[in-house]
């Protein structure tokens, strides 16, 4: 099997040849659409700075959108839960040890008492 | 890119309120309704600086909008004309010495045309607009 010849399989057909030919093509089209911009404005200037109703930028982190920023509304509709369950989160491994110890414990009273 | 012929004649302004009281807003936007109808001229109001020839300024300048003026004209690209709507631009108007002025408008930016009246009547802006179009293609060179 030659190396432009095409790949077929049950859902088309795929030919390296026909790709790159579609690549060039995109690229010749990106390439006059680019070269048809304005080449005058002045780089440097407020001429290179987005229009915010003629506000200054503000500093890209102030506009950063986050992950959390995503599910905003989760954490917000589940805030008495999280208020909650956040401090119990002190990164301290001795009060994750004694959680795990007290769970186990509660458990085991637990199926203690049941069995 | 230099621009076609056709597009040398369709001038886009920009429309900038620097603390007007809506009166010369309302006179242009009366200017662009269907009674005059520039824009079967090509000629148009855009949404931002960046694609206008024209920057339409009314109000006085008041001190909160002295830098957004100058962003916003900085933001034009070049060859472009300044037109001020409507006497409190021109002279301060009423507000004339108010501790709260950076105006009138040419103490904040260069301005090519004068529009005076409170409020200019459509007429008067749809004529300050070929005044402006005539100055925007002298300075391009396509016209003497």
């Amino acid at each position: 099997m030659g190396i432009f010849s095409s790949l077929l399989s049950g859902s088309g057909a795929w030919n390296p040849l026909v790709w790159l030919l579609a690549f060039v093509v995109a690229v010749i089209i990106v390439y006059l659409i680019w070269s048809r911009g304005e080449k005058s404005y002045k780089k440097g200037t407020e001429q290179t700075t987005p229009f915010i109703s003629g506000n200054k930028e503000p500093s890209k982190d102030a506009v950063h959108v986050r992950g959390g920023n995503l599910y905003w509304g989760y954490t917000e509709a589940l805030k008495g839960y999280y208020e909650r369950i956040v401090p119990l989160h002190s990164g301290d491994m001795n009060d994750y040890v004694l959680w795990y110890l007290g769970t186990t414990a509660l458990i085991l009273v637990i199926v203690v008492v049941l069995s | 890119m230099k621009p076609t012929r056709s597009f040398n004649e369709s001038l886009w302004a920009f429309h900038f309120n620097s603390g007007s009281c809506n009166g010369c807003e309302i006179e242009i936007v009366a200017a662009i309704t269907p009674r005059y109808d520039p824009e079967r001229f090509g000629i148009k109001l855009v949404g931002s600086p960046k694609h206008a020839d024209l920057l339409i300024i009314t109000g006085p300048v008041v001190k909160k909008m002295k830098d957004r003026l100058l962003r916003v004209y900085a933001q034009i690209p070049d060859p472009k004309v300044v037109m001020c709507v409507g006497t409190c631009g021109i002279s301060g108007g009423v507000f004339y010495d108010s501790y709260n002025l950076d105006g009138p408008v040419d103490d904040v930016v260069p301005v090519d045309i004068y529009v005076p009246g409170c409020p200019p009547r459509p007429e008067a802006i749809l004529h300050g607009v070929v005044k402006a179009l005539a100055k925007l293609e002298r300075i391009e060179g396509v016209k003497p």
